[in-house]
């Protein structure tokens, strides 16, 4: 039964950007019931689909975030200020900050939802992931796991 | 009037040099008028090399989280020209379907979150939600259906899955389209129809601004053409795909890394207005109703109501989706395999209307079913051009307004247009509260 949302965003094709989707291939690999596994992509407006109706999710992005590469932080959306992008040209300029900060002002936000930043070192197209990255996709994981623990003591706390 | 004038708007500014509107006007003199903007074919080519014709289609889909499902059956659409796969008719069906999801999400998303702000003065959709609740919801729930659609039918609405050569790994079931077809016809119908008396409420606000251009489509015998069809311009008539490079004469320009194109004028528009202009009379009834209601008229130059055009479009969808549905269901489900037998290995040339119009791939292929050769024109690059005469034209027409309502102006122009901005790469920015 799923106990936790996961949802990789970022562009496969672009570097430290693939960091969200291939950290959701590597939990796939997992296939750990409790995980419901979303990779989605480049579309940041997509994930509105994926917030409402869930209890706790996770949402992990590459950030610029003034870290050094591959510097991983945990957050929620009331502790950081997003960055709007202002007076977008096109549908392209709406990115998870907005797509946040919509989701937000619904009230679609899952009652739980904390995001994993990390910071890239390269975002190009064409380009492949860095070793910092790689690092980080390793302690996203983990992370990810130490989430589960915590919801599994919180329901034997609660029991 | 003797004026100078200097408009300068960075936008999308954490990704330098890109997107930026730039005017110049000295004693009344209009020097610079243009948008600069990056696009993806420079790296096209480089990405697509030596990859196997199982995998184009999934590279292709992956360039741009929005433009996802277009580049992808493009893709597929020239990896079979160039192997020689026939397709059957359900598979034509069932990429009809899925294009008329995603052209109904692009089209719902821009004419609410980008231009309805703009009718309103508003500045962007966040204040909307605060005062027009409803109406964003409304704007969501269209998103959730043309989503779905995509999920039932491509395995999963962001990355299509299974759309492969040849055909499909999965066929949906009958009970799944059922269900899409109630959806649309219950939710996404009324749902669309009042979107076109919300725009029509807003249509005062939309700029009246006429140029006259060449308007380059898709043009198909038996439908209004998104997926398939022949090269149309509005001056010359019917071209072949195969002959797509003698249409778009890409050319370098000084101010944009993007190349330009032109066919019979300096400049052609591509997108939902051009579709419209082309192909009006092949939309359903319900649409061109629409389109009166909200007052667009065949052969309409104003490039403002491209976002109107964009909702008769969203009409049009939801109810051809229906009659693709009925037609799937009549002919009943088959259990296809995807052919992937290739006849024969070369050169392939493919091309779909995009929500953001006419879209070409171009690839060459060895005889172990590699590329070697690759090529992608998308429409944001075709219309650079058409934004810029369309600015010539415009800026001297409002010159009397203040800067800040010109720059309004060249703002909507532009996002009338909905250039795909494949450089904004979608990364957080977060500022830690210390």
């Amino acid at each position: 039964m799923t106990q936790l949302t996961v949802i990789g965003v970022g562009n496969r094709l672009r570097g430290d950007d693939a960091l969200g989707p291939l950290i959701i291939d590597a939990l796939a690999n997992q296939a750990d019931p409790r995980l419901e596994l979303i990779d989605a992509g480049s579309d940041a407006l997509g994930v509105l689909e994926y917030l409402e109706g869930r209890e706790q999710v996770m949402l992990i992005d590459a950030c610029r975030m003034g870290r050094i590469a591959g510097e991983l932080v945990q957050f929620e959306p009331a502790e950081v200020n997003l960055i709007l992008t202002d007076d977008p040209l096109s549908l392209h300029g709406l990115g998870l900050a907005e797509t946040l900060q919509m989701a937000t002002s619904l009230h679609l936000l899952p009652p739980i939802l904390k995001i994993i930043g990390i910071q890239p070192e390269t975002t190009q197209f064409n380009s492949q992931l860095s070793a910092p990255a790689l690092q980080a996709l390793d302690q996203a994981i983990q992370q990810v796991y130490t989430e589960l623990r915590q919801i599994a003591e919180s329901i034997i706390g609660e029991t | 009037m003797s004026r100078d004038l200097n408009i300068k708007v960075h936008h999308l500014t954490r990704v330098e040099g890109h997107g930026n509107i730039v005017v110049n006007m000295k004693d009344g003199v209009l020097e610079t008028a243009h948008l600069s903007i990056v696009e993806p074919p420079r790296f096209f080519e480089a990405m697509l090399k030596g990859r196997s014709f199982h995998e184009a289609a999934i590279i292709t889909s992956r360039i741009c989280g929005i433009c996802s499902l277009g580049h992808q059956l493009t893709s597929l659409v020239t990896t079979e020209d160039a192997l020689g796969l026939e397709i059957s008719e359900q598979t034509r069906l069932l990429r009809r379907l899925l294009v008329h999801g995603a052209t109904l999400q692009s089209n719902i998303l821009h004419a609410y979150f980008l231009a309805a702000p703009d009718f309103l003065n508003v500045g962007s959709v966040f204040p909307l939600i605060a005062t027009h609740k409803e109406v964003v919801l409304r704007a969501l729930r269209m998103k959730r259906v043309a989503n779905d659609i995509g999920d039932i039918v491509s395995g999963r609405a962001v990355h299509p899955i299974t759309p492969v050569p040849g055909g499909f790994t999965r066929i949906p079931e009958q009970a799944e389209l059922l269900e899409i077809k109630r959806r649309l016809l219950e939710e996404a119908l009324p749902d669309g129809l009042e979107t076109v008396k919300t725009m029509q409420a807003l249509a005062g606000a939309i700029p009246q601004f006429e140029r006259e251009t060449e308007y380059i489509s898709l043009k198909h015998p038996a439908e209004y053409a998104l997926y398939e069809g022949d090269i149309f311009s509005s001056d010359t008539g019917l071209t072949s795909v195969r002959n797509y490079l003698e249409v778009t004469n890409e050319f370098v320009v000084g101010h944009s890394t993007s190349k330009h194109t032109r066919y019979n004028r300096g400049s052609y528009f591509v997108g939902a207005l051009a579709r419209w202009n082309n192909n009006h009379s092949q939309l359903v009834e319900e649409a061109q109703a629409a389109a009166e209601v909200m007052g667009l008229t065949p052969h309409c130059h104003n490039p403002y109501m491209n976002t109107i055009a964009q909702v008769v479009e969203a009409v049009h969808c939801i109810l051809d989706s229906v009659r693709i549905i009925d037609k799937l269901l009549e002919k009943g489900l088959k259990n296809e395999k995807p052919n992937q037998t290739p006849t024969r290995y070369g050169r392939g040339i493919g091309s779909n209307e995009v929500p953001r119009g006419i879209l070409f791939h171009d690839y060459t292929y060895d005889n172990k079913g590699n590329i070697v050769a690759a090529n992608c024109i998308i429409p944001t690059g075709q219309n650079l051009g058409n934004i810029d005469a369309d600015m010539e034209q415009l800026v001297p027409e409002i010159i009397a307004k203040t800067k800040e309502e010109i720059t309004l102006d060249l703002e909507m122009l532009v996002r009338a247009y909905d250039p795909c901005i494949s450089c904004s790469v979608h990364l957080l920015d977060v500022d830690f509260i210390e």
